[in-house]
């Protein structure tokens, strides 16, 4: 019997970041399980961590660098790659100026240390245009929350006495909020569940709204509506710590519950049913927040409509309600102010400027075409690492096109996906067991050091490429620590914290103690200092300055050529966005692609359970076999295609031209479709 | 207290488990025909077509019955029972006394009186001499009859066929399997055994058997060219061993006559297995079910009703299952509709064909002809039909529904 | 003994118990190899998990022609010897609750045998509704979470109908 090690760290094949114990063998990892504790986790995991052990040792691993040439992709050797890289870099810097380089960090690599190493590199290198999955991801929310009350909170589940999850599926996507949640229905709270489809945590819903795609701000506004009509609000903390009450109240009136029925489908009786269970658990309601509301033409306004939900519950910064959170102390890497880049004018700045002054973020679909145009300037190098957009952005055809014309693409990562084939380099990744790096759990405020486990000779981590790279091409004084642990160690320094310690501590370290009602003696992180029902920082943009509802354009112009509407982009608990779909065991569970239709909907189209439709849209079209659900589990009408499969390619389908006007996300939730049979030949 | 427990098989073994577990003191003596250790019959057919091991046939070892105290006597018969002396006969003329006895001595096949039929190279399937001696005459190429065509005739069939012998199945009645499938059922079932190559001749009324110097038998039946055969296999019924009963004070009538607790006319004797006659779960007084289900809970309730408890039994459910020709074949209760009973019958293909028949929304039987889910789907039902309750929504059953029913027999 | 109990009001179906079980049995994630199983019903929107609960007079232990069942003496499961089972199926004409199924590459029957100790579907319950307790704590926490899900389940409208 072989003597086995064991050793803990956090598991990234989804961003739940789970605590797990790795087990080895002679130096190989033979199995995972979950680490008890971790209070994030405490021990429990899915099924996804254990399939790391063999997406690490994949024979489809990527180990070695590659080159395309005329003769398709060969592999060099990982130094001549940094140095062609490197020249090739200068020679576009030269010839178009810094900023037509640019960076693109994905879902996969995270969104701490990891994400501001690239923010770093590319400011260092003189280019503001910093690109990431959250032109699409994850900003919609924190927009919408930081308008309103000045930061983006975290749900306080176990003593809330209502929760309500909001185009949310913790199952599938956010697997461990799922006990928290349960653990709170044990102790007696409520589930209430909105969301169109009748999703996995819908199963368990005391009270499911079946809204339309789209219409949640309706909703949320009625919601708000209905708290001030039966005076359900908590009149000392709006009176003393929020602006604008008076003007939203006045808005909201329209919203009666039978209104809010009319415009969403959502029964009045039901409505009134939410809003009586939200004030009877006030202020212990936690209201979380999915990545649903945020793929709309509305959405900012629409999760904005639902974030002043807290304030008017008083359950912002209570317990049992969406609780503020300190971040870490560490030193951060970027350098906004050190080195400012603004006047270079980012891509996307000036049309969306509440995702760069927010968040110093560019806009990739904006980028595309910036890259197509040549207009405002040339936007012709770029390094991808962790980020499939070739499939996971919308308008695939388009995203292929704009990377394929760019003078250098370098892309980093564990596989080849539909990206790295566009690419002039690819260089193997490190996988989350082979880098060092924290992660911090808002939840608990805890931050916890990963280990680095399994080590290939030409892979690297982020920080060892960025720190080549930039060595390279002179600016390697930004990249003075000789390796991730060096820096991982400095970042915890700066906190007064040490590597030993974060190394003896797996369970994580709480880097400030949970604290409630900061607003009692703190202002908050809105321009006011108080909660904002009323924006003037969005007025002065020329936003409307209250949460505004603006119907979904299915709605208020429905087109009779495109008569369904498409959602896409709901998790599956095995797949992660584009990955996994080589790990076989994944493909028994899940074998591919499905079109989710009501059974009403599949009469009509004539289709029965697995043949095939075609869905179009003004985008363009796929082919992919029907699933028919059960007449509750999806609204007819409407239908449900799952991102991330080459099969059948959502993005094929979704729109990269019409966005949220704040946050420039795309319309991929509600998009306007036809459906037809494919008749077999 | 002295037990005493004729027969080595199901009915017994289960008797004396549940006897066991309850007194531990009593004295305890098995009496059994047969030699050697117990065996299962249910997998004589198995071993036959080589699915299992040989081995894998005894259900005990010696030290097992130390173990739980009981005093074997192996390979002897018991030639009268005296109940008013508290007594037994062997046959080597020892008598044994007892305070309590439990008959469980089974059944024995039932040779038809055809003519020529009693002979060499004719056997049945039913002990593990029957199996040894069908084992060496199980050569490839041989042709084989089976009359009857029961459980244990057609996996007599499927056995010979998985052995490369040429196999032939004559039954008397209209249909194959007739008290186990339903029309439509031992259609489809034939349908596959023939397909296996196997052939199967319904409503043949076999009259007489010649047999030539070389062993070859010629079988002759009404209507119907002559058959050649090497071999034949009687699967044609069993009947339970009684003879040594009579004359006794014990009533029997095609079996021995039990109560619900499993005791005969005589206070202290019991009978459990194939050869009682006792109540079903319809309701019926004094049938017999020669089937190992029954034969485990006969001997379970009599064993605990010989420690001196006073427990019921629910009554025999006749139900059964086995896998042969590639598929699984399975039924239970009252499969066949009677005036008053509605049906439920599903059909996917060829090979598939399930049907619940319910008396007032009451299931009261199910054939099944498909896969180990069929199987499974009548385990579930078998609740409903043992406690008489009501499932409304048999579509909703069959797709899984109904997991648990309220009482859980 | 301990046994897996389980809490429809907790389950989501999100199904990963499935996929443990069977990852654990063959390595894959056939869901069909798995001792445990979910049933989801859209229209009443109830999930229910179950696996077998190792009946204390285990009907398939005592029907077995092949003395194939038997209970572990450590953890108390009732387990299928593999070497011993022939395949004839009764096992699963016995269970009442259909917690038993047919491996159809190994033709033998197979069952929940609590992994020896450790389940693996309780480890990678999402929900929490699974939880690896003693048989007592198991049954009461079982009959008041099932009976509400059953008796929405079966329509039905008082207890004992």
């Amino acid at each position: 019997m072989p003597e086995r090690q064991t050793v803990q760290t956090l598991c990234r094949m989804c961003d739940d970041r789970c605590a797990i114990n790795v087990y080895l063998e002679d130096g190989k990892i033979v199995d995972i399980d979950g680490y008890k504790d971790h209070p994030w986790n405490r021990g429990r995991l899915c099924v996804k961590a254990r399939a790391a052990v063999d997406m690490v040792y994949h024979p489809e691993r990527l180990l070695k660098p590659l080159k395309k040439t005329k003769k398709g992709f060969e592999e060099i050797p990982l130094e001549q790659a940094l140095d062609e890289i490197a020249e090739r870099l200068s020679t576009v810097k030269e010839k178009y100026g810094a900023r037509s380089v640019s960076i693109w960090k994905g879902e996969a690599i995270g969104f701490a240390q990891e994400e501001e190493m690239a923010r770093r590199f590319v400011h260092a290198l003189g280019s503001p245009n910093y690109f990431s999955n959250d032109s699409m991801c994850y900003n919609g929310r924190y927009f919408g929350y930081r308008l309103v009350e000045g930061s983006w909170p975290v749900p306080d589940y176990e003593s809330s006495r209502c929760v309500v999850l909001w185009g949310a599926n913790p199952p599938h996507a956010h697997p461990n909020m799922t006990q928290m949640i349960m653990r709170a229905r044990k102790a007696g709270a409520k589930l209430v569940v909105v969301d169109p489809r009748m999703s996995a945590i819908a199963r368990q819903a005391d009270l499911h709204a079946a809204l339309k795609p789209g219409t949640d701000g309706a909703l949320a506004l009625g919601l708000i509506q209905q708290l001030i009509e039966t005076q359900m609000f908590d009149r000392e903390f709006v009176e003393n710590y929020t602006v604008g009450f008076d003007e939203l109240a006045g808005y909201a009136k329209a919203f009666s519950p039978e209104a809010v029925e009319g415009e969403t489908g959502v029964p009045a009786a039901l409505v009134r049913e939410i809003a009586r269970t939200m004030a009877g658990a006030a202020p212990r309601v936690t209201v979380y927040v999915g990545n649903g509301p945020e793929h709309h033409e509305n959405g900012i306004n629409n999760i904005r409509a639902v974030a002043c939900l807290d304030a008017i519950l008083g359950a912002l910064d209570r317990e049992g309600g969406n609780r503020l959170v300190d971040g870490f102390q560490g030193a951060h890497l970027t350098l906004y102010d050190e080195i400012p880049l603004e006047h270079l004018g980012p891509i996307g700045a000036d049309r969306f400027p509440v995702l760069y002054g927010f968040r110093q973020e560019c806009h990739t679909m904006t980028g595309m075409d910036t890259i197509l145009s040549g207009k405002p300037y040339p936007l012709r190098a770029m390094i991808l690492t962790a980020a499939n957009p070739a499939m996971t952005n919308p308008n695939t055809l388009k995203v292929r096109k704009a990377l394929e014309s760019l003078d250098l693409f370098v892309v980093r990562d564990l596989f080849m996906t539909e990206t790295t084939e566009l690419a002039d380099y690819v260089l193997p990744a490190a996988s989350f067991l082979e880098r060092v790096e924290l992660h911090t759990h808002a939840k608990y405020q805890t931050v916890t050091m990963t280990r680095k486990i399994l080590e290939y000779p030409d892979v690297q981590d982020e920080y060892q490429f960025w720190h080549d790279l930039s060595h390279r091409l002179g600016f390697g004084k930004y990249f003075p620590w000789k390796d991730e642990t060096e820096l991982t160690s400095w970042i915890l320094e700066s906190a007064d914290l040490s590597l030993e310690q974060a190394a003896a501590h797996p369970e994580g370290i709480e880097y400030a103690p949970i604290r409630y009602e900061r607003w009692k003696s703190e202002t908050l992180g809105t321009p006011s200092g108080k909660v904002e029902f009323r924006s003037q920082y969005l007025e002065d943009l020329g936003y409307p300055a209250l949460p505004e509802y603006k119907p979904p354009a299915y709605l208020d112009a429905p087109d009779p050529d495109y008569p369904y509407v498409l959602i896409t982009g709901a998790r599956k608990l095995l797949y992660y966005h584009s990955r996994f779909r080589n790990i076989k065991r994944f493909r028994t569970a899940i074998p591919g692609p499905e079109a989710e239709l009501h059974p009403r909907d599949a009469a009509a189209l004539g289709v029965a359970d697995g043949e095939e439709i075609r869905i179009t849209s003004r985008i363009g079209s796929l082919e992919v076999p029907v699933k028919i659900m059960s007449k509750s589990e999806i609204l007819p009408g409407t239908l449900q295609l799952t991102h991330g499969w080459k099969e059948a390619n959502a993005n094929l389908l979704t729109h990269d031209d019409r966005f949220d006007p704040i946050s420039g996300f795309p319309l991929m939730k509600a998009v306007e479709v036809r459906l037809e049979k494919v008749e077999k030949v | 207290m002295h037990l005493v427990v004729i027969g080595n098989g199901a009915a017994g073994l289960s008797a004396l488990n549940r006897f066991r577990a309850i007194d531990t003191d009593s004295q305890l003596t098995l009496i059994s025909a047969e030699s050697g250790t117990a065996y299962s019959r249910v997998l004589l057919p198995y071993y036959l077509r080589r699915k299992i091991p040989y081995e894998n046939l005894f259900i005990r070892r010696p030290e097992d019955y130390e173990k739980l105290g009981v005093r074997p006597e192996f390979g002897m018969r018991v030639s009268r029972v005296h109940p008013e002396t508290h007594s037994l006969t062997l046959e080597d003329g020892r008598s044994i006394g007892f305070d309590r006895l439990l008959i469980a001595t089974g059944s024995r096949p039932f040779l038809p009186p055809v003519e020529g039929l009693a002979g060499t190279n004719v056997c049945h399937l039913w002990t593990l001499r029957d199996t040894e001696q069908l084992d060496t005459l199980f050569q490839p190429g041989r042709r084989a009859l089976v009359l009857g065509s029961g459980f244990i005739a057609l996996q007599a069939a499927w056995a010979a066929q998985q052995r490369d012998l040429n196999v032939t199945v004559y039954e008397l009645l209209p249909r194959i399997m007739p008290t186990i499938l339903d029309e439509r059922g031992a259609a489809l079932l034939q349908q596959r055994v023939e397909e296996h190559g196997v052939e199967v001749r319904t409503a043949i009324h076999t009259e007489r058997v010649d047999r030539s110097k070389t062993g070859v038998l010629t079988v002759h039946a009404k209507n119907h060219p002559p058959l050649e055969v090497d071999l034949i296999i009687v699967g044609a019924g069993v009947r339970p061993n009684i003879e040594f009963l009579a004359g006794s004070p014990i009533r029997t009538d095609r079996g021995i006559l039990i109560d619900e607790y499993m005791q005969t006319n005589v206070p202290g004797i019991y009978a459990a297995g194939d050869v009682a006659r006792g109540p079903t779960s319809f309701g019926e007084t004094h049938q017999t079910h020669a089937l190992w289900p029954t034969a485990v809970e006969h001997g379970k309730i009599a064993g605990e009703n010989l420690t001196g408890r006073h427990v019921p039994y629910q009554g025999s459910l006749n139900m059964n299952v086995t896998e042969m020709f590639g598929i699984t074949v399975a039924s239970m209760g009252k499969f066949i509709e009677e005036r008053g009973h509605s049906s439920h019958p599903v059909e996917n293909g060829p090979s598939h064909y399930l049907k619940i028949v319910l008396r007032e929304g009451v299931p009261v039987g199910a054939v099944a002809l498909g896969g180990a889910e069929d199987a499974v789907i009548l385990g579930r039902l078998r609740p409903w039909v043992r406690n008489r309750r009501r499932l409304p929504d048999v579509e909703g059953f069959l797709k899984g529904r109904y997991l648990l029913p309220r009482q859980v027999a | 003994m301990r046994i897996v109990a389980v809490d429809p009001t907790s389950c989501v179906a999100c199904r990963n118990c499935e996929y443990a079980c069977a990852f654990k049995q063959t390595g894959d994630f056939d869901t069909k190899a798995s001792n445990i199983r979910v049933n989801f019903y859209p229209e009443e929107r109830v999930c229910i998990p179950w696996t077998c609960v190792h009946c204390g007079e285990g009907w398939c232990m005592e029907i077995c022609p092949a003395g194939a069942i038997l209970r572990n003496p450590e953890t108390g499961a009732v387990e299928i010897d593999a070497k011993r089972c022939a395949g004839c199926k009764m096992c699963l004409l016995a269970c009442p609750t259909g917690s038993i199924h047919f491996d159809k590459v190994e033709l033998v029957s197979k069952k929940c045998d609590l992994c020896g100790g450790d389940p693996s579907c309780v480890k990678f319950c999402t929900s929490g509704a699974l939880q690896f307790v003693e048989e007592d704590e198991a049954y009461s926490f079982r009959r008041e979470s099932l009976d509400a899900k059953l008796i929405r389940l079966f329509g039905l409208t008082k207890r004992g109908s």
